[in-house]
């Protein structure tokens, strides 16, 4: 339904999108993920045709942008960021405009309007300005104004920008409800909102996409994603501190890649570790090797792979010298 | 069509909406009611709205700027561009929307001075000669397109709403007064060239009750020069 083929955009001398590609399907959620400054407000306005690529085609529903935009456009429902809405304008006038300049008649502008406002929660705030509104609100607005038409994919930046807890709650249930019959793509840094509706993430740095897969996938076989934390007492040897030696205990195991004190209570020290690639499950291993060495131990847990780790590695890659050609080329 | 009617009526409302357009409206009405009150409805003068019509011009020049301003700049500045560009709806139906929805607030501005001509004819005998007051409101019209199309042009290029503004102001005082000065300082050619361009010279033609042909033509042919500026502008600000 959405296919990104290679497309770029520069803006002067900041290359913001460097060659992306994908394909979302009918039907699939996808999470367009990245820092902020990845491209990815740059991506979607470029699938959206806001802004032209300099390089690379975009199809909606089998439709060229650049060739049949305006017909590719009347396929897509657009929540653009911090959902941006005439303030002088009253809710439901605002939703009646749009829905007419998707050239609906005047009974089906009533009805999309009337239904679009009961979906999003709008009744309330019908006949406010929108500037008057709450940011939940105007970003409700943002969104009803995207379905009014019932299109055929959705792209949502930052959908829940703004909203409280309840209100994010909410969004999301509507968000999987509307995914049923729709392709969504969906951008965020919020990678736990990221990991409850989307079947699919996109991850991009720098312009690139730097990972694209079912979060399962992505994951698995990335064991050295995992993090321990161990609260560990070592038995006093006298030489060192309680700290020095707990991480030096558990640097000794097999798989473990690294090891830091992450504070200490007494004699108790709390130890972070993370694993090598293929290291498995280090709980046991922990455990065994303090009691060799004669070490207490009163608390070990397991972080499992997360997005939110595979993210920050990507960063991270990204960062160091070399792993981010970006540098290079804006210096 | 349809898009552009949407657009336009969305607009004229959004003057409404805003105090600024009652703010014109007002200002427009008081100036050109002491203009009429003072010159033109006087005992033993001739039965016409000459000085009328000449001061209704000058007063579109601030004024056409001023509504013209927000027409894209707002849009720019506020972010609503990108809900309006992603709409199923051409640049040039967003071109002709905003231009139409402009337009239909100046015809509003203008329509209440219909009165004075009403008021001239119940306090004149002789009636006034029709001719005159059809061609002075043609000219209002023409004028008023012309100037919009400029700062509609102006609106497009920039999202600082007062940049728009003096930049229509300026650039129209810097025309009229080239235009109208040229013969003392311009070679005989370009005086000419430059002559040929002067907006009040035209509408001193409209004032004596003539309808020129070349004149409605200059003033069509401007706005519409303009008006496809525009549409290049804001196509070119997509694929920038």
């Amino acid at each position: 339904m959405i296919e990104v083929r290679d497309i770029a955009k520069s803006f002067g001398r900041v290359r913001a999108v460097r060659g992306v590609s994908f394909d979302v399907g009918r039907g699939e959620v996808a999470g367009l993920l990245g820092a902020n400054g990845a491209g990815k407000t740059t991506t979607l306005r470029m699938i959206t045709g806001f802004l032209p690529p300099d390089a690379g085609v975009i199809r909606i529903v089998g439709l060229d942008m650049a060739q049949q935009s305006v017909e590719a456009r009347r396929r897509i429902g657009y929540l653009p960021e911090s959902a941006p809405a005439y303030s002088e304008m009253l809710a439901r006038d605002y939703l009646t405009y749009r829905a007419r300049l998707f050239g609906m008649d005047r009974r089906a502008v009533r009805a999309r309007v009337g239904h679009v406002m009961d979906r999003c929660g709008l009744g309330p705030v019908a006949r406010r300005r929108i500037g008057h509104l709450s940011k939940g609100f105007r970003q409700r607005v943002g969104l009803a104004s995207a379905l009014l038409h019932d299109p055929e994919v959705l792209v949502l930046d930052e959908p829940t920008n703004g909203l409280d807890p309840a209100q994010i709650r909410a969004a999301r249930e509507l968000i999987k409800e509307l995914a049923q019959d729709r392709t969504v793509l969906i951008s965020s840094h919020i990678l736990p909102e990221i990991e409850l509706v989307c079947d699919r993430v996109i991850i991009m740095a720098a312009g690139r996409v730097r990972a694209d897969g079912r979060v399962s996938e992505l994951l698995a076989g990335s064991d050295d994603l995992a993090r321990y934390y161990v609260e560990i007492r070592p038995k006093a040897d006298g030489v060192g501190t309680a700290g020095e030696a707990a991480v030096e205990l558990v640097r000794a195991i097999r798989g473990v890649r690294s090891a830091r004190l992450n504070g200490r209570h007494g004699e108790w020290a709390k130890v972070t570790i993370d694993a090598e690639r293929g290291a498995g499950d280090l709980r046991e291993p922990i455990a065994v090797a303090a009691g060799r060495a004669g070490a207490l131990v009163r608390e070990l847990h397991a972080d499992k792979p997360s997005l939110e780790r595979l993210f920050l590695r990507i960063m991270e890659t990204e960062e160091t010298p070399g792993g981010g050609e970006n540098r290079e080329e804006r210096r | 069509m349809r898009a552009v009617q949407v657009i336009a009526v969305r607009e004229f409302a959004s003057f409404f909406r805003l105090p600024v357009g009652w703010v014109v409206i007002a200002l427009y009405l008081l100036l050109t009611g002491l203009v009429f009150g003072a010159m033109v409805l006087r005992p033993g003068e001739a039965a016409s709205l000459r000085s009328f019509f000449g001061w209704a011009n000058w007063l579109l020049l601030p004024i056409a700027p001023a509504v013209s301003m927000r027409l894209f700049s707002e849009e720019t500045r506020s972010g609503t561009a990108e809900g309006l560009m992603t709409a199923p709806v051409s640049d040039a139906a967003v071109v002709m929307g905003k231009f139409a929805g402009g337009g239909m607030f100046l015809a509003a501005l203008l329509l209440p001075t219909l009165v004075y001509v009403v008021v001239l004819g119940g306090a004149s005998d002789p009636a006034p000669d029709p001719g005159p007051i059809v061609a002075g409101y043609l000219s209002l019209v023409l004028v008023s397109g012309l100037y919009l199309s400029i700062g509609l042009l102006a609106s497009s290029l920039t999202s600082n709403q007062t940049l728009a503004f003096i930049g229509t102001l300026l650039g129209l005082v810097i025309v009229l007064m080239v235009t109208s000065t040229a013969s003392g300082w311009a070679p005989a050619w370009l005086a000419d060239l430059l002559a040929a361009l002067s907006i009040p010279a035209r509408v001193g033609d409209f004032a004596k009750g003539v309808i020129d042909t070349g004149n409605v033509v200059f003033f069509v042919a401007a706005t519409a020069w303009f008006l496809v500026l525009t549409y290049v502008a804001v196509g070119s600000r997509r694929w920038r």
